[in-house]
């Protein structure tokens, strides 16, 4: 399986995005890394280009709720309909409340979000998900 | 033996050999064969066909139509190579939206299809073909996914297949298109009577100047004053072309080169005049400018040496602004850390050291709020493309 993925917006945790490709790979997906500082658009243009299964948004500076608003106005654009959309890492600038924070991203078009989960468990619940579908 | 290099531009060609240029303005009574024999004969008769090169910017160059996937990818790879290969004049259309965009109504010269890394299946249809069948067109490649490779060989008629310019890891492939590019551009020329008539004095491939110009940069800072990372701006009669070092970009391009190339088709002194007097009208800072220049608006209108000059600096003043982050285009400078500006082309010819300086140093101060900006450099024996060739 295929997956896109990278760290959003002006956010340079290129250590924690390094991990995830690891980790993707380890678990025998083909991963197609866009690194840090990396916009919404390029991503959906990157899961259109490569014909990828999931979009793995990795965020820590917590300004993806910015960053990701627009997700559901650029799905719409193209048929994204057997792709899967993830998001984790820090999703919140200050002190959030994360039962907010998930129905928030959720809404934005994630299928899958992860605030302040560990990456493997994250990971486990991908997997999980895209057995189930 | 030594080299002897010739650059065909629209008013000037130039004639270099031994490190020594010679500039001689174009006679348009004469084509370009005959002007040359009768200014320079005897130079050119010291030379055997396989020790003269030539470039030449004087023919248009060839008009593109991609059609690509996505933004950031295929249509911004096969942009960026397009460039690269001395092409000037290039329409883009975004595959999702062909359906509802017009189609050209003049003869493209060449249409680039690409989109999908080569493991990509069905990127393209019947829509495709449909929309095909309405441009002409003389030529067509395709550079995408190599499954996508049969439907199209199948439904198009002389297509040229290339490597995909997409990598499996999304990077850049440039080579292939590149090449075929510039081949093309040279029998397109080779068809045009005045340059066919070059090949008598030379058997060395014809390319295009912006071509060679972009393959110079790498050497340019070996021969001039300049620190990296620099531009190279090159302002025309009808053209204005940028080079700049790879450094002052942050996107997801990795070229080999290190160096690229952006045209504003619109932005020359003479050809393009009213384009570009119409941009710095439309632009908020030029009344400002102008002020600073000591001039009124009336000099756009006039010809005179003074307002040849005000245009010149104008149009330097307008490519630095539109390859600044306030403008955003296709390619955005990081000009914050920019070091040399060279300048090449007729405006050396028209603009001194000083009047150059005072306009980067008025977009420096007025537009990033710099106290000082990058040193500049005349390319006055226009000597940049001798690198290259």
């Amino acid at each position: 399986m295929k997956v896109v993925t990278g760290v959003v917006g002006n956010d340079i945790h290129v250590v924690a995005n390094r991990l995830i490709d690891i980790s993707l790979e380890e678990r025998g997906f083909e991963v197609f890394n866009l690194g840090v500082n990396t916009y919404l658009e390029e991503f959906m243009d990157a899961v259109i280009e490569t014909d990828a299964d999931v979009l793995l948004i990795s965020s820590l500076n917590g300004e993806a709720e910015g960053w990701c608003r627009d997700l559901q106005i650029l799905k719409s654009q193209y048929d994204f309909k057997n792709v899967t959309f993830m998001i984790g890492g820090n999703l919140g600038v200050g002190e959030m409340d994360p039962e907010q924070l998930v129905p928030k991203f959720q809404s934005y078009g994630f299928d899958l979000v992860f605030h302040q989960v560990d990456l493997n468990v994250g990971l486990d619940s991908l997997e999980a998900f895209l057995e189930a579908r | 033996m030594s080299k002897l290099y010739i650059d065909i531009g629209s008013t000037y060609f130039k004639v270099s050999q031994k490190g020594n240029i010679e500039q001689y303005f174009r006679n348009f009574d004469k084509n370009i064969l005959d002007d040359l024999n009768s200014k320079c004969s005897t130079i050119v008769n010291q030379y055997s066909k396989e020790d003269i090169h030539i470039c030449s910017s004087a023919n248009g160059g060839l008009s593109t139509l991609i059609v690509g996937l996505t933004n950031s990818f295929s249509l911004k790879y096969a942009i960026n190579i397009a460039f690269n290969s001395g092409i000037n004049i290039i329409d883009t259309v975004l595959y999702s939206k062909l359906e509802s965009e017009p189609v050209p109504l003049e003869v493209i010269d060449v249409v680039i299809v690409v989109g999908g890394i080569d493991s990509v299946e069905k990127v393209f249809d019947e829509k495709l073909l449909n929309y095909l069948e309405k441009v002409n067109y003389q030529n067509i490649t395709y550079v995408g996914s190599a499954k996508n490779r049969d439907f199209l060989i199948q439904n198009l008629e002389n297509i040229v297949v290339l490597e995909n310019i997409i990598s499996d890891k999304l990077q850049i492939q440039e080579e292939a298109l590149k090449h075929y590019l510039t081949d093309l551009y040279q029998s397109d020329i080779v068809g045009k009577e005045d340059i066919k008539q070059l090949y008598e004095i030379t058997s060395n491939q014809i390319y295009s100047t912006p071509y060679i110009v972009n393959r110079s940069l790498p050497k340019i800072n070996e021969r001039l004053d300049v620190a990296n990372p620099f531009i190279v701006v090159d302002i025309g009669g009808a053209t204005t072309d940028i080079h700049y070092s790879r450094d002052l970009v942050n996107d997801n391009i990795l070229t080999e080169n290190g160096y690229d190339r952006l045209v504003f088709k619109k932005l020359g002194v003479y050809k393009s005049r009213e384009s570009l007097v119409h941009t710095a009208k439309n632009n908020e800072f030029v009344f400002e400018l102008l002020e600073y220049l000591n001039v009124t608006e009336n000099i756009l209108e006039e010809e005179s040496t003074k307002a040849t000059k005000t245009l010149m600096q104008l149009a330097i003043f307008l490519v630095l602004y539109k390859v600044s982050k306030h403008h955003g285009q296709y390619v955005e400078l990081n000009l914050d850390i920019l070091n040399s500006i060279v300048l090449t082309g007729g405006i050396t010819k028209v603009l001194t050291q000083e009047e150059v300086e005072d306009i980067v140093l008025f977009f420096y101060k007025k537009i990033l709020q710099f106290h000082h900006a990058p040193t500049t450099l005349l390319d006055s024996n226009y000597e940049i493309w001798t690198y290259g060739i």
